[in-house]
């Protein structure tokens, strides 16, 4: 059981470089086949979850060489909510991919999708458990250059340009955190994080240039990766020009792992007390009350649907990052709580926006009048992830605004309570208004069901009830975040 | 382009090349070196051979579905290798489990199937270079 989780990841990675082989097969039965292995992924963090839940947590040392020489995989709640989101939402749009590719990229280029997929998977995984700053680093490489692919995969102009900005973006990012790992390696002689952990108290008296700049080089460096308010140039041309299934990947999962990253690096490698010693979270708080009204602010601007829901994910990433930098422990279980609820919520409008795309090819917000009566589940759906985003009671949204709120009175900032409220409001803005006219807006139709392939319509129905469940029965999920907070900051 | 004096040297030298590259990969647990380094050398001959006669030769002798193949097969055989630690009841990738004889420290036949990974990077490296060379050159051409 405890090979579960480098099974998840090794799985995906053999799949990825499987599917090129499998290629001359029909298309559809690649797309089938990954449907299958994705399902055996998910199964399996599940099952992680019930072992973890019996047995408690465990690190895993692949090849049995235990740390200062072999590499050190943290199995821990942190480990176990991040690869049930992954798994999750990776099936799910994998759903979604089937029918919707062949209108995105290149006839044949699908399993060539298929494979950057699993990819980029395999390392989203690794990266949740990776408790080793060099193995951060390679899988970062790889989750970097995978992701950039899904973005150029799309035969346009625009697509090659936004992926340019991100792969420059983000190997600038990648250099960084390389950097900040050689410094950390060069005061403590380790890379094994729980290792640098124990020995940087005593390193940071004898070198505290070299861990500030370090600890400054990994938040810049995956700030960058994470998109993190001034520093989240590439993403809404990343994320709106990509294909639906990618900016629903990208925006939904990509960004969030490398947050985890930043939560390990700040508290279980500097450690909170290093951490409070310098004013880094109050740098990190003033960057995302920042991002919070800039996205909100930029989102209203936009007359782009996918545009708009890109730079809404500016904002929302700016949450989780508010959670932990409050550092208490109910702001990083309203953090992570975020990190899950926002992954269903945005993977759910990136894949009901492309719904609209694929039946109506309607891209422009203002179009979408009466858009509820040409297709009234998917809006039915998108309402959903819209209510949630704003934080109306009943959806998931509104559980990790208030638990984020709770941990701001319990960091005692209240201030940061008013800053969620009117970015609340600020969400209503620019989200109602589409709700509103879709529903109610001057019919341009007969009132007609949506008529969607049943591949498309039905993760985007999953992830609205999903959404809903959580809202509604937040108890489970509450408590899982409550134990990986736990293990941030005991 | 056909130049006599660069085609018959390199068909001296192209055997060299890849006697060493191979030399460098299967002694990769004994000495610097490895499936990487070991795999851009054998590449570089295909290389050579493509750039000395004609791009087509060069087709000819490494087809594009071939090295395609063998840079899915090198990636798999590695993540494959993994699972049979897990398998023999280790961790993945454990090598001490007596599935392969580790052998004396310092002999060819020695390391478990450590071997076998330097063999799954190499081939994988040296695919994916050549596979890197073809899409440059096709791209001149496609212009």
């Amino acid at each position: 059981m405890t090979h579960l989780p480098i099974i998840v990841v090794a799985l995906y990675l053999a799949t990825a470089f499987a599917l090129p082989l499998l290629g001359r097969v029909k298309k559809l039965h690649t797309g089938y086949f990954s449907l299958c292995i994705a399902t055996a992924g998910l199964v399996m963090s599940l099952l992680t979850l019930f072992y973890v839940a019996r047995e408690g947590t465990f690190s895993y040392f692949p090849g049995d060489w235990p740390p200062p020489v072999g590499i050190e995989l943290s199995v821990d709640w942190v480990t176990v909510l991040m690869h049930l989101t992954i798994n999750l939402i990776g099936l799910l749009v994998l759903f979604y991919c089937i029918e919707d590719l062949s209108s995105e990229v290149r006839p044949g280029h699908e399993t060539w999708y298929y494979t950057l997929f699993f990819l980029l998977m395999a390392s989203l995984n690794a990266l949740a458990m990776a408790f080793d700053m060099f193995t951060v680093f390679v899988f970062t490489e790889i989750c970097t250059l995978a992701a950039c692919a899904l973005v150029a995969i799309k035969p346009k102009a625009l697509c090659v340009e936004a992926a340019f900005k991100y792969l420059i973006l983000s190997t600038l990012g990648s250099g960084m955190l390389l950097l900040g790992t050689s410094l950390v390696y060069m005061v403590t002689g380790h890379l094994n994080m729980g290792l640098i952990g124990q020995l940087l108290p005593q390193a940071i008296d004898l070198y505290p240039l070299n861990i500030l700049i370090a600890l400054g080089l990994f938040i810049i460096g995956l700030g960058i990766k994470s998109a993190l308010f001034p520093l989240h140039t590439w993403l809404p041309d990343a994320h709106s020009s990509a294909p639906t299934p990618s900016s629903a990947l990208l925006s939904g999962l990509v960004v969030k792992l490398f947050i985890i990253v930043v939560g390990r690096i700040i508290f279980q490698v500097f450690g909170s007390e290093l951490f409070l010693m310098i004013p880094i979270p109050e740098v990190i708080l003033l960057f995302a009350t920042f991002g919070i009204f800039a996205g909100s602010l930029m989102a209203i601007a936009q007359t782009d649907i996918k545009r708009m829901l890109a730079y809404s994910s500016v904002a929302q990433v700016c949450y989780i990052y508010m959670g932990m930098a409050l550092v208490s422990q109910t702001g990083i279980q309203g953090g992570l709580l975020h990190v899950f609820n926002h992954a269903v919520m945005k993977s759910l409008l990136f894949l009901a926006a492309g719904a609209f795309i694929y039946k109506t090819g309607i891209r422009k917000i203002e179009d979408l009048v009466g858009i509820g009566y040409r297709m009234p589940l998917t809006m039915a759906a998108f309402s959903v992830g819209a209510l949630s985003m704003v934080g109306i009671p009943g959806f998931s949204g509104f559980i990790s605004k208030l638990t984020l709120a709770f941990g701001a009175l319990e960091a005692e900032s209240p201030f940061f309570v008013v800053v969620i409220i009117i970015s609340s409001l600020l969400n209503a803005v620019y989200y109602l208004p589409i709700v509103l006219r879709g529903f109610f807006g001057r019919p341009a139709t007969e009132f007609q069901w949506d008529k969607l392939p049943l591949l498309i319509i039905a993760p985007v129905l999953a992830l609205a009830v999903i959404n809903i469940f959580f809202g509604i029965f937040p108890g489970s999920l509450q408590e899982l975040a409550r134990l990986a907070a736990e293990t941030w900051l005991p | 382009m056909h130049d006599l004096v660069l085609q018959t040297v390199a068909k001296l030298i192209i055997p060299f090349i890849q006697l060493f590259g191979f030399y460098i990969i299967f002694f990769g647990h004994l000495s610097p070196g490895g499936g990487f380094a070991g795999g851009t050398i054998v590449a570089s001959s295909f290389i050579l051979y493509a750039l000395a006669y004609d791009v087509q030769a060069g087709f000819k002798r490494m087809p594009r579905l071939a090295s395609k193949w063998l840079e899915s097969m090198g990636a798999l055989l590695f993540v494959l290798v993994g699972f049979a630690g897990v398998a023999m009841g280790g961790s993945y990738l454990a090598n001490h489990t007596g599935l392969l004889d580790l052998g004396e420290a310092g002999t060819l036949i020695s390391g478990g199937f450590i071997p076998l990974l330097t063999l799954a990077v190499g081939v994988k490296v040296a695919s994916t270079i050549i596979s890197l060379l073809y899409h440059l050159l096709e791209e001149k051409t496609n212009v």
